[in-house]
């Protein structure tokens, strides 16, 4: 009710009412009132109440959780209530003192000897870290100390808080360097404190500690977390954070462990090699990689124990990740090694489901490495075997196990989008396998809601794989050609699909009809009659916003394979697009492509988009106005206001471009004046980048092309293209630069003519 | 008061294949976005070109520009 009410101003008296009742004797009411406070500060936004309040509920709370206080049921509601409470505390944080007397006492209470208080302590902390990450300085070696004595002896929940604070530490300076080192702007509001860099020497060892803390069976169970696991992850960020000076720090415990007899240690080291390959610099790591790939393979195929096959796996998946590929210097992958690796890899997709999974997961990230390898891929000669495996793979009777099957076909997808020509009739040749597979999942048989589930997710996975394999096939003429043969029974079975109820399904079916129009083009029209109710009901999905989102993409993609086919859909594609952009119930980020997307079908339908003028005009020209003036907004909102404004602008062009050379282009002359407006606006805030820039220099150019001498006077009148298409002309961008030079050629038709 | 999950993704790729498949989608329809409106430029801009073949170029913007107040 206060999450309701506070912000109205409707219930003043709430919280010196509750606060009256912290001095009352008995314990239990103390206890409720801090636990409510805890509740009314989760729901409550900080901006409602006022700084004299949140003092006094912050002496409330922190008077309840200090050692003084003898009743535990009390401390430990005033701890709760602290955490939430900390979003209210800023002014506090800046005050020294107040600042001191709040984290002492935090402090305090993870020594309390009870577990909930510590661990709801450590919680305040981990919160803390985040939330005044720069105010930290002072208290940072004490932290350190108690994070310390809890990794290393207390229980779990607590000390996996304890490990959670370092890892949030890492989270923000892994983003303020990353701030730092980005060319944007080259600097960061907060400063980096270094605290990782400094914890180093003391912090890695106490991580390293942790991985010999393992749980039997810790790899079959999908919601294990314990220490090891949140140390292996923390190590992985300190390594992300400091880069190269791990390295030596983690070296001799590797070296140490990996050839222990027991389990844990072999596992430990593994995991511990495998946590800090990406930060550090492929030249620091590369050497030791070298020496131990082979050490990896051997483990692979021998070491009796799964966990330490499973880690062995992605360990190799990891080094293929980071180490391996078209931008790394020194080949880790040669001639000579490559089909040991391979063998290896598809063997090991034969083990146990954790351990298969992981060899698949390896297997994915060799395939990318050779994305950009060219003609001829060092992967053609076993590409057969290595699809035959795959698939073997996905027949499992265990593949439901470990998300084994979905590793399989995701790396299948990987396989066949870094194929090459080379390998391209292999590829055609998947086409009827995975369509059989998928045709077999819609044979009618009667299943359990269980079985129905399963079903669903093996149908998804089958359109995404088809989805890879057309955008593949589609994208060189000869294989497209060939490819076409399949596009009737492909297009049913996909509309056969589109029967069953599931979100995820749909979307990728939509992806892979979307994929499947782009290859097609305009004989796309014949499938469109019972294509276009699956259209429209994607269009209208605002609960799974990811379909409509996609949905919304398929309809530009068949806007450019139909052009003018396109038209009779089309009030009813406008009619839906124009409601999903009124919704506040559909997601913000599916509004910038709907926008761009009335700029597809303008320019596939030409002037007869002249009867939706008068509903997409207003909507463009008010998510205009709200996009231009941005003043105040932060990092995100920034970034969503250039997608919107790159959108409005794509719909601009589009419309432009298709009322060329028709006799309608009067039309669009009252629309002329705002349009330029709101480049002038964008142009002024100096915060668009560089995607906009080019949309922007490129409509100016459009408007004057499609107007001509009409638009002439206009654009010379307006306070900024003049400047706004030099800048674009000695613009390092090329894509901008191009555009400018377009705009400039238009514009000076139109003005020549004037 | 919600439980504070700090589980993080363990042993799993930052982007899953899915996300992926999405954003290649997107690669692929922006850039035949760029496609089609670069088509359209350029059947107007070699009918510009024929154009101003045949007349004297003109500088733009080189006429005072009408001031704002």
């Amino acid at each position: 009710v206060a999450g309701i009410e506070l912000p109205q101003k409707q219930w003043p008296e709430l919280i010196g009412s509750l606060l009256s009742n912290i001095h009352q004797v008995p314990a239990h009411v103390k206890q409720a009132t801090l636990e409510t406070l805890g509740y009314m500060c989760e729901e409550v936004s900080p901006d409602v109440v006022d700084q004299d309040q949140v003092n006094k509920i912050l002496t409330a709370v922190v008077q309840g959780m200090n050692a003084s206080e003898a009743n535990n049921d009390v401390r430990l509601a005033a701890t709760r209530a602290l955490y939430n409470a900390l979003g209210f505390a800023q002014a506090n944080f800046s005050n020294d003192m107040e600042r001191d007397y709040i984290m002492r006492v935090v402090c305090e209470a993870t020594l309390s000897p009870e577990v909930k208080i510590r661990q709801a302590a450590f919680e305040c902390l981990v919160s803390i870290s985040s939330t005044y990450y720069e105010k930290l300085a002072p208290y940072i070696q004490d932290i350190f100390n108690i994070t310390a004595k809890a990794v290393k002896e207390d229980e779990e929940p607590v000390a996996l808080q304890a490990i959670e604070f370092w890892s949030s530490i890492c989270d923000e300076e892994i983003d303020i360097l990353e701030e730092y080192g980005g060319d944007f702007t080259g600097d960061s509001d907060i400063p980096c404190f270094y605290f990782i860099k400094q914890a180093l020497p003391a912090l890695v060892p106490m991580l390293l500690e942790t991985l010999l803390k393992q749980e039997e069976d810790q790899d079959q169970d999908e919601g294990a977390w314990n220490i090891a696991m949140a140390g292996g992850t923390c190590l992985g960020l300190v390594a992300r954070t400091v880069g190269d000076d791990i390295v030596p720090l983690v070296m001799p415990f590797i070296e140490e462990n990996i050839t222990k007899p027991d389990w844990r240690q072999r596992e430990a080291a593994t995991y511990a090699f495998g946590s800090i390959l990406e930060g550090p610099s492929p030249d620091k790591l590369t050497p030791t990689v070298n020496v131990a790939l082979n050490f990896m393979l051997s483990a692979l195929t021998k070491d009796p124990n799964n966990h330490v096959k499973d880690t062995t796996a992605w360990t190799l998946g990891r080094i293929f990740e980071f180490l391996h590929g078209s931008t790394v210097e020194t080949q880790i992958i040669t001639h000579a090694n490559c089909q040991q690796i391979i063998t290896v890899l598809l063997q090991s997709m034969k083990d146990v489901p954790n351990v298969a999974e992981k060899a698949c997961g390896a297997l994915y990230f060799l395939a990318q490495g050779y994305e950009d390898v060219g003609s001829s891929s060092p992967l053609t000669p076993f590409f057969q075997e290595i699809v035959q495996s795959l698939l073997t793979v996905t027949h499992r009777d265990d593949a439901g196990e470990s998300r084994l099957r979905t590793a399989a076909y995701e790396t299948l997808n990987e396989v066949v989008r870094c194929s090459t020509d080379e390998t391209a009739p292999m590829v055609l040749q998947l086409v009827p396998v995975i369509m059989m597979e998928l045709h077999q999942t819609l044979e009618g048989q009667k299943l359990s809601s269980d079985e129905r589930e399963k079903q669903n997710e093996l149908q998804g996975l089958l359109c995404g794989c088809l989805q890879v394999i057309i955008q593949k096939l589609g994208s060189s003429e000869p294989t497209k050609y060939v490819f076409m043969q399949y596009a009737d029974q492909i297009m049913s079975l996909f509309l056969r699909v589109f029967a069953c109820r599931s979100a995820t399904v749909h979307e990728e079916a939509m992806l892979a009809i979307g994929a499947l129009a782009y290859a097609t083009g305009p004989d796309f029209a014949k499938y469109m009659q019972e294509f276009y109710k699956y259209l429209e009901m994607g269009l209208q999905n605002f609960e799974e916003y990811q379909v409509c989102a996609v949905t919304v993409g398929v309809v530009g993609d068949i806007c450019r394979a139909l052009e003018d086919k396109i038209l009779p859909y089309c009030d009813g594609i406008m009619t839906q697009l124009l409601k999903d952009l009124s919704s506040n119930q559909l997601h913000r980020s599916v509004k910038p492509p709907i926008f761009s997307c009335f700029g597809d079908i303008a320019l596939a339908i030409g002037e007869n988009f002249e009867k939706y003028l008068m509903y997409a005009m207003p909507m463009l020209q008010s998510a205009a106005e709200l996009s231009a003036h941005t003043s105040g907004a932060d990092d995100e909102m920034t970034e969503y206001t250039n997608l919107l404004r790159n959108g409005i602008l794509e719909a601009y062009s589009g419309i432009f471009q298709g009322f060329k050379n028709s006799p309608k282009t009067q039309l669009l002359m009252p629309y002329a004046p705002h349009i330029l407006q709101f480049l002038d606006s964008i142009y002024m805030e100096k915060d668009m980048d560089d995607v906009v820039m080019k949309t922007a220099i490129g409509v100016l150019g459009d408007l004057a092309d499609t107007l001509g001498s009409n638009a002439g006077s206009l654009i010379q009148q307006s306070l900024s293209s003049k400047d706004f298409l030099n800048e674009c002309l000695s613009s390092d961008d090329h894509l901008i630069k191009e555009s400018a030079e377009w705009a400039k050629l238009a514009i000076s038709r139109a003005i020549s003519t004037t | 008061m919600a439980p504070h999950d700090l589980r993080r993704p363990f042993k799993r790729p930052a982007i899953s294949d899915q996300q992926r498949r999405r954003e290649l989608t997107l690669l692929r329809q922006n850039q035949s976005r760029c496609d089609a409106q670069n088509h359209a430029r350029f059947l107007a801009s070699s009918v510009l070109a024929l154009h101003s073949q045949s007349q004297s170029p003109e500088p733009i913007f080189e006429s005072p520009i009408v001031e704002h107040e």
